[in-house]
Parts: C-alpha cells; sequence; structure tokens
C-alpha cells in the first residue's frame, strides 16, 4: 500500500467482493461500509504522505461471538440473530486502534457449541481444501476465510480446541494464547474458565503481529495479566529449546489414523536428528480428558446462557406468564447441540450430582493441571497431533455428538491447563500442535519457526 | 411445590431431557479415581483481593444506550414492554 501498488480501498473491495461470492458459507454479515470508509482513511493518509502503523488497512474477519459496536453479532444463533453489539470486545478494538479494518462477522457453531461449525443457522462451513468436509469448528468461518484468502488474518475464539482444530483442517496457523493473555472482555462467553480469544493467520509472523496488539491486562477482564510484547529476534533462534516431550498415549490410541500417526513419528525422528532430546510422556486417557472438559464446559454454559431468556434483548416468544416465555423462547431458538450442553450442565450442578461429576471433575482438572506442571519441568515443549483423524464429511458429526466430542480428545487438555497452543499446518495432515508452560506463548512461536525450518 | 426440580425447569427448556451421548461422559467421571493432593495446585488464575477493579458506576454513551433500546424485544408507544409476570 506504502509504495502505491494497491489502494487500500481496492484492497478492502476485493476482500469484500471475494466474501460476497464465496460459497463456503463463512459469512454471518459484512461490515462493508465501515470497512470501505477506514480504508478511504488509511488511503488519505498515504496520499498525505503520513506514517502507517505495521497493521494499518489490514482487512481482517471476526468469529461472530465478538461485540463490534453496532453490528449484529448473532453467535450463529436464532435466539440472537437480530441483536446489535451495543459496545465493542477490549481484543477488537486494539486491533482497529491499531488501524486494521474490520470486514466481516464470521459462521461459528452457534455459541462456539460444536467441533464442525455445522450448528449455525448460516448453514455449514464448508471445508476450504475439499468443500464436501467440514471447515471445523467451532471457529471454521475465519478458518476457511483465512485459508482462502478472503480475509488476511481472522480472530477466532478457542474453549476447548476452536481456534487450533479449524485450523489444522483448513491448513493455516491457529493459536491459543496462555489463559489470560488477551482480555475476553466482549466475548460471548461459552466457558470462561477455558474461553481464549486468538488469531488464525497464514504466518507465525502475522500471529505474532496480531498476538502483540490484542494482548495486555485489561480492568474490564479481571483474569487478563499483562505481558511482555514478543519480538521477532526473540522467536527466530530456538536453541533454548534442549528437550520435546509427546504423550506415547495420545499416538498408541486406536482412534489416531495410521496415516497421522506415521506422519506424527516421523517428525519426532527429524527432530531427533536435529539433536533435540525428546521425551515420550504418560498422560490421561482421551475419554477422561474430554469427559472432564466437557463435564466443565457445559456446567459453564448452563450458567453464562442462562441470561439468554428474551427479557431485555433476543427473540422473545410471548407465553401465557414469564416462566412460560422463558422457556417457549429458550427452546424454539436454541439449537439441540446447545440445548444438549445446558441441560448436561444444569444436571451436573444439581444436588446430588455435583458432589460426584462436577466437583470431581474440577479435582480432575486440578490433576492434569498438575501433571502439566511436571511435565514442564522435565520438557520444553510439549508436541502432539491437533486431531486423531481428518475432518468429517459435512453432515456425519450431527448424527453422533459423542464421536464429535471424542474428536478434541488432543485439544482440551491443553485448554484445561490454560496452556499456550499453536497449531501449524504441518506435520501431519491436521496439522501439529506446539504447546509450552503458561505464560511461555513466545517460546511456542520460537519452536513453530524451528519446525517450519526443518519439515 | 415440588422440592424436586427436573432438568427441563432447570434448564427454562420445554421438554429436555438428559441425553444418553452426555450421560457417557458423566459415566467417565463418575468412575474416575479422586486425587486429594492436588489441592494446593487449583485456582491458579483466582483473582487477587489487592487487584481488583474500582468499584465505580460508569455512564454507557449515548450510542451504547440507543442499541440497547434497539434490541429490547418489544416497544409499544414508546415504552420497552416486558413480559407478563405472574406470580406461584
Amino acid at each position: 500500500m506504502v509504495s502505491k501498488e494497491i489502494s487500500c480501498t481496492a484492497l478492502v473491495q476485493e476482500k469484500l467482493d471475494l466474501l460476497k461470492q464465496n460459497k463456503y458459507h463463512t459469512v454471518n454479515s459484512l461490515l462493508e461500509e465501515t470497512a470501505l470508509e477506514l480504508a478511504s482513511k488509511v488511503d488519505s493518509k498515504i496520499a498525505n504522505g503520513e506514517k502507517i502503523g505495521l497493521l494499518e488497512g489490514i482487512p481482517f474477519g471476526i468469529k461472530d461471538v465478538y461485540m463490534v459496536q453496532g453490528t449484529y453479532t448473532t453467535a450463529s444463533s436464532n435466539l440472537l440473530k437480530k441483536y446489535k453489539s451495543p459496545y465493542t470486545a477490549t481484543a477488537i478494538q486494539k486491533l482497529v486502534d491499531a488501524g486494521s479494518i474490520p470486514l466481516v462477522k464470521e459462521n461459528c457453531d452457534s455459541f462456539g457449541h460444536g467441533s464442525s461449525s455445522e450448528n449455525t443457522i448460516f448453514g455449514a462451513v464448508k471445508n476450504a481444501i475439499n468443500p464436501a468436509l467440514v471447515g471445523g469448528g467451532s471457529s471454521g468461518g475465519s478458518a476457511v476465510n483465512v485459508a482462502k484468502d478472503f480475509t488476511t488474518f481472522s480472530i477466532g475464539g478457542d474453549t476447548g480446541g476452536s481456534i487450533r482444530q479449524p485450523a489444522g483442517y483448513n491448513k493455516v496457523y491457529g493459536f491459543k494464547p496462555t489463559y489470560g493473555r488477551v482480555s475476553r472482555f466482549g466475548l460471548m462467553a461459552y466457558a470462561s474458565s477455558t474461553d481464549c480469544v486468538g488469531p488464525i493467520a497464514k504466518s507465525i509472523e502475522d500471529i505474532r503481529i496480531v498476538l502483540n496488539i490484542m494482548s495486555g491486562k485489561d480492568v474490564k477482564d479481571q483474569t487478563s495479566y499483562a505481558s511482555e510484547e514478543i519480538l521477532e529476534e526473540e522467536i527466530s533462534n530456538a536453541s533454548a529449546i534442549k528437550t520435546v516431550g509427546y504423550f506415547k498415549n495420545f499416538i498408541e490410541s486406536k482412534a489416531i489414523s495410521s496415516t497421522i500417526k506415521e506422519d506424527f513419528l516421523a517428525t519426532i525422528k527429524k527432530i531427533k536428528a536435529k539433536g533435540i532430546k525428546v521425551k515420550e510422556l504418560d498422560f490421561f486417557d482421551a475419554d477422561m480428558l474430554v469427559s472432564t472438559y466437557y463435564t466443565l464446559a457445559m456446567a459453564e454454559t448452563a450458567s453464562n446462557l442462562s441470561r439468554l431468556d428474551g427479557t431485555n434483548y433476543g427473540a422473545r416468544i410471548e407465553g401465557e406468564n414469564l416462566k412460560d416465555t422463558y422457556s417457549i423462547t429458550r427452546s424454539e431458538n436454541f439449537s439441540e447441540e446447545s440445548k444438549r450442553r445446558i441441560v448436561g450442565g444444569n444436571q451436573v450442578l444439581s444436588q446430588g450430582f455435583s458432589d460426584e461429576i462436577y466437583l470431581k471433575a474440577q479435582n480432575l482438572r486440578d490433576q492434569i493441571s498438575a501433571r502439566f506442571t511436571e511435565d514442564f519441568h522435565q520438557v520444553d515443549i510439549i508436541l502432539s497431533p491437533v486431531t486423531p483423524a481428518n475432518p468429517p464429511k459435512i453432515g456425519e458429526s450431527l448424527q453422533d455428538p459423542l464421536a464429535m466430542y471424542l474428536s478434541d480428545a488432543y485439544t482440551v487438555g491443553f485448554s484445561l491447563g490454560g496452556l499456550p497452543t499453536l497449531t501449524i499446518p504441518k506435520g501431519t495432515s491436521t496439522g501439529l500442535q506446539i504447546t509450552a508452560d503458561q505464560k511461555k506463548d513466545a517460546q511456542v512461536l520460537q519452536f513453530a519457526n524451528f519446525l517450519n525450518d526443518i519439515l | 411445590m415440588s422440592n424436586i426440580m427436573t432438568v427441563d425447569i432447570l434448564s427454562s427448556i420445554k421438554g429436555a431431557k438428559p441425553s444418553q451421548s452426555v450421560n457417557q461422559l458423566f459415566e467417565v467421571i463418575q468412575n474416575a479415581n479422586q486425587n486429594s493432593n492436588t489441592a494446593n495446585t487449583v485456582n491458579t488464575n483466582v483473582v487477587s483481593l489487592h487487584d481488583l477493579r474500582e468499584d465505580v458506576v460508569i455512564e454507557s454513551s449515548a450510542i451504547e444506550k440507543q442499541i440497547i433500546k434497539e434490541n429490547f424485544p418489544k416497544e409499544k408507544n414508546g415504552f420497552l414492554v416486558v413480559a407478563k409476570v405472574i406470580e406461584d
């Protein structure tokens, strides 16, 4: 743009046209008018010889669970189909302040409830590589938009793998930062104790730049923390990484596809060949990880979504009395998957079940976190596949919810640990996950650069 | 009123029933071993009492107020209409 090869307006218009014509069901709404206005301002700045920032004029996409003032924020649900954000999420505001241009609110699983982006009123998101397959989820629209170059980067949300899995399915980078590094203010809450804001992009450098802009303590999210900027030089050299671990049981599981297993072990070989020590680690069974995660996530979502009753906003359906209005509004407007999770959450929070299930799941989460702490005394990085198998065909996941839950086996553990984890589109057909200890997000990007060089 | 509340009442969802798929997940938890030695590792994300934000009321902007009104499901003669309340 600065060399005047393309104007910002032309760039934004090109992306808007691509988004409008696209048949992948990635768009919930376009922010055309404001995007073109902002682009014209950037062009004026360039014409006046003013300096522009690194992200200035760069068009980006936003998963439709983020508040952006004055835009429809539907969470891909019937209940909020006509809901407009009164304010803007902190992470998005920081990007806008840095000059980035929001283009599109992106399709996703309703309220983040799903792993395929089929649980949406806007039509199932199609995979960028093979449109007969799912786009992954819940940030499916965001990953597909990046993969197809409809957006330069997109902001997804990751509760149990919702950035990392669609990134893997569509062969792009997707980063879930350490829990709290980026403010959650203005992100519609799914499971507050693991919800994370993160970027999806086509390069590690783009991930680094966007992450730096969004990071930082925010008084509006008391779980956020102040963090250091990650410098380009800091992540260009991985010589400090001496030992890499992987979970033996993930790779020996019956559920993993033989190709993903072989490719993963081939990657391990290449890492060893570079003189890095590799350690096999014992970890919790996949069904234990998935069950712990879903128990807690359902309990939290039942609580978070209890506010959606059609009283102050949302598609209210009047009943005979107040309670009737609540229940008709909710039963008619929530998807089957959202209802399944709300009911599951209320089950485990109710008297008689909370001790036996919810509190026990909390205890298991503590055991999982404790194991991570032990593991990171032995290794610098944990490497794992993103998914046990390739993306399913559109329609398959809706028929078998349990199979969909179990497909999250490799991502949910890192969410429970609040650990920084990046998907890189290399190493297996659905990519690799790189994880470091809490607040060591820079180390993840360091190792990603190293892997990029050797794979 | 009965003390036992079914999940459809708890969830405010008509006809809601527990799902078999979800119950299978809960069974795994019920059969898992508890560990009593993890008490000190919990809640690393808790907020310190010394780090709480100030308890102040922040006035919403005019546009925020306008959008909040627009989002209200029902309006009649300039009033926002709530659902009919019947005490039981």
